[in-house]
């Protein structure tokens, strides 16, 4: 498998093993449970839990700390289910017991605490994804986190996503018409946050299995025009279709996300289409234009033929 | 979210920095005695560029006070209504700009200082002075200090001042961005902020009492914000004279439908997340939100788009007929776009219904169907 990692502030680089040992992080909770046990059905190596009630969770050892989980099982991820306020405390935990790799799916984890956890995993090399995260997955092999099995199949377009539910309509639309992912990994809708797309495009130009890459954006902040500088800088060469909603978003008005606001002209949808589009990037508006285009692409696995 | 100005500066009275005497008004009859012009009038909305957009104004008099009370209340100003005006002393010195913002790649903050501030700041970006700092209180004071020495006086005695109390302010309110524009210095180095722009990180309300009762308090003037720390979900009017009514999850998805629907000559009511996947068994959520729909006349149809993980659609069917039934002066037309487990069992459930719904798998189809709803309604 060829998907990794690069860090952004080293030269380290983390394998994302569909074969990788990963432990759950507030497992005895409701979502804990539940998406332990659809995490292991879909094929991930959920080896251990971690929560200070021990015991197990369907048949899933349960620890009272990362690090006993750690030594235990041989855990190198892990997939924190714990709310907003104890997401920062859940990842100091796993960072200090050695996992590399953190999903963190809560929503609404604070930005003094998100900029503290984002300050620590650099420090420590660890890859961090979320906070708000649906989460990560290689299709038919790698899932961490809850992104729907129903748009989830294997294929070759790089998909990251600042939010959920508008990548799983998107990506549920581009399965029915016959094209799966490579990788797709959510970023979540928070302003500072743990992975931004622009530290993926180096993943998704290293990896071979991945031919195209769709980028699902949303008006505030600046992710998407920092990815535009992104493209531009490594002569980011495989095809970009992005789909940046929001465009009627009134400003000074949150519409959900913490991170989708805009103020001025600073986070709005025509400053991310400008940067996006001189980027050489294709920005629709609707949903089902992005997807006909990607379709019907030359280089498409679906061979230009449109099968709606 | 960005706090209203009165409030900010209530805020930041609270943590030593100087604003003017003020209080809020509704309209001339509002108005306390003993506050007697000249005084500035000044549109209560949540954005920048209110004075080019004719949402400040200075009263001589007050017949001029009470005109102009009258002439901005009931205003839009950049989609937002001002529902109350902040009315001043008026303060005067020399226009400059302070501010701390958080640097969102990064995670660091950008102190800024600058003595030519005013409505053309940004205008003006070779008077800035700029220090990137750590995220942390000593390190934001100590990189404006650093900055105000680089200040001619009598500006570098204010900002030497103000420094300590800003940063202090940014992080005990968990601030995103606190800028103070302008901020009046006088020849003898006083100074008092003429404006505040202060952003709150709203997921830090669950741990900042003090903010969050404001919020509540304010509910009228935060009803997003106030809406969501009562019910726990997101719902935002968009539109009060809007022709559909969204019951949707997903913040992202929704955006992306109200810019569809208005791409399509739609006028969307409402912005929506209401999370099926926090419903638990109680149709609470969705009474709130056809409570809301019920109360506005403009309202022709309704889209739910719920596209579950998870949740079994069965479940959910069960509460859309049970909310249905809680507000049944709801009499638009309802299209129910769902997917995920159980949806025959959801089809069988609402086509039970009274009154029944819709149901369609294919959200292309389902907004046809919300906007011929619409257009037959018209006919």
């Amino acid at each position: 498998m060829n998907d990794v990692f690069p860090q952004a502030s080293s030269s380290d680089e983390l394998l994302l093993d569909p074969g990788m040992r990963v432990l759950v992080q507030g497992i005895n909770g409701r979502a804990g449970r539940t998406h332990a046990r659809l995490m292991r059905r879909y094929g991930t190596q959920i080896v251990a839990g971690v929560s200070r009630s021990g015991g197990s969770v369907d048949g899933i050892p349960v620890y009272a700390t990362c690090a006993e989980a750690v030594a235990a099982t041989g855990a190198v991820a892990s997939v924190a289910m714990v709310s907003p306020l104890a997401v920062a405390a859940a990842v100091e935990e796993a960072v200090a017991a050695g996992i590399k790799l953190v999903v963190t799916v809560a929503e609404g984890m604070p930005v003094a605490d998100a900029v503290r956890t984002l300050k620590r995993v650099r420090a420590a090399g660890v890859r961090w994804i979320g906070a708000s995260t649906p989460g990560i997955a290689i299709p038919g092999r790698l899932k961490l986190g809850f992104l729907p099995d129903v748009a989830l199949a294997p294929g070759d377009l790089g998909v990251m996503s600042k939010s959920g539910t508008l990548s799983y309509e998107v990506c549920y639309r581009l399965v029915s018409r016959g094209l799966g992912q490579s990788l797709w990994v959510g970023v979540g809708g928070d302003p500072v946050k743990g992975t931004r797309f622009r530290d993926l495009l180096p993943v998704f130009a290293a990896d071979r299995n991945t031919a195209a890459v769709v980028v699902i954006g949303e008006i505030g902040g600046s992710e998407e025009e920092e990815l535009a500088t992104a493209i531009v800088g490594s002569g980011f060469r495989k095809p970009v279709y992005a789909l940046v909603a929001g465009r009627t978003a009134r400003e000074g008005l949150t519409m959900g996300h913490a991170g989708a606001l805009v103020h001025g002209a600073t986070g709005t949808f025509e400053s991310k289409r400008a940067a996006l589009t001189a980027a050489g990037v294709r920005v629709f508006a609707r949903i089902q234009d992005l997807v006909d285009a990607v379709v019907s692409a030359p280089g498409s696995s679906n061979g230009g033929t449109s099968c709606s | 979210m960005m706090l209203l100005e009165h409030d900010a500066k209530m805020l930041l009275a609270e943590r030593g920095i100087n604003v003017p005497r003020g209080v809020l008004a509704r309209s001339p009859a509002d108005l306390p005695a003993g506050f007697a012009p000249p005084v500035m009038v000044k549109a209560q909305v949540p954005v920048g560029g209110r004075g080019k957009a004719g949402g400040v104004a200075k009263a001589i008099d007050a017949t001029a006070l009470a005109q102009a009370v009258t002439r901005m209340a009931g205003t839009t100003i950049k989609g937002h209504r001002v529902r109350e005006c902040l009315i001043e002393e008026v303060v005067t010195g020399h226009e400059c700009f302070v501010g701390l913002a958080l640097d969102e790649a990064s995670g660091d903050v950008d102190v800024l200082m600058s003595a030519s501030g005013g409505v053309d700041v940004e205008a003006a970006p070779r008077h800035m002075l700029s220090a990137r700092a750590d995220f942390d209180r000593a390190a934001c004071a100590g990189a404006a200090l650093g900055l105000a020495v680089r200040a001619p006086e009598p500006m570098r005695a204010a900002f030497a001042e103000i420094a300590p109390p800003l940063a202090e302010a940014f992080f005990s309110l968990e601030a995103t961005l606190l800028e103070i524009n302008p901020l009046f210095v006088r020849p003898d180095g006083s100074w008092i902020a003429g404006d505040a722009k202060l952003c709150i990180d709203d997921n830090a309300l669950a741990r900042q009492p003090g903010l969050a009762a404001l919020i509540r308090s304010r509910a009228d003037a935060y009803p997003e914000a106030a809406g969501k720390l009562e019910s726990g979900f997101d719902f935002a009017v968009l539109d009060p004279d809007g022709d559909v009514g969204l019951v949707t999850t997903g913040a992202g998805l929704t955006m992306q439908l109200v810019d569809e629907l208005t791409a399509r000559g739609c006028r969307p009511f409402n912005f929506c997340d209401i999370r099926t996947g926090e419903f638990r068994g109680d149709p609470a959520r969705l009474i709130r939100v056809f409570e809301a729909m019920a109360a506005a006349p403009s309202i022709r149809t309704i889209l739910i788009n719920f596209f579950a993980g998870i949740t079994n659609l069965g479940e959910v069917a069960r509460l859309i007929a049970a909310a249905q039934q809680a507000v049944p002066r709801l009499s638009v037309p309802i299209t129910a776009r769902l997917i995920g487990n159980g949806y025959d069992d959801a089809v069988s459930v609402l086509a039970a219904m009274p009154m029944p719904l819709a149901v369609e798998p294919d959200l292309e189809r389902a907004l046809d169907r919300a906007i011929a709803a619409i257009w037959r309604d018209l006919a």
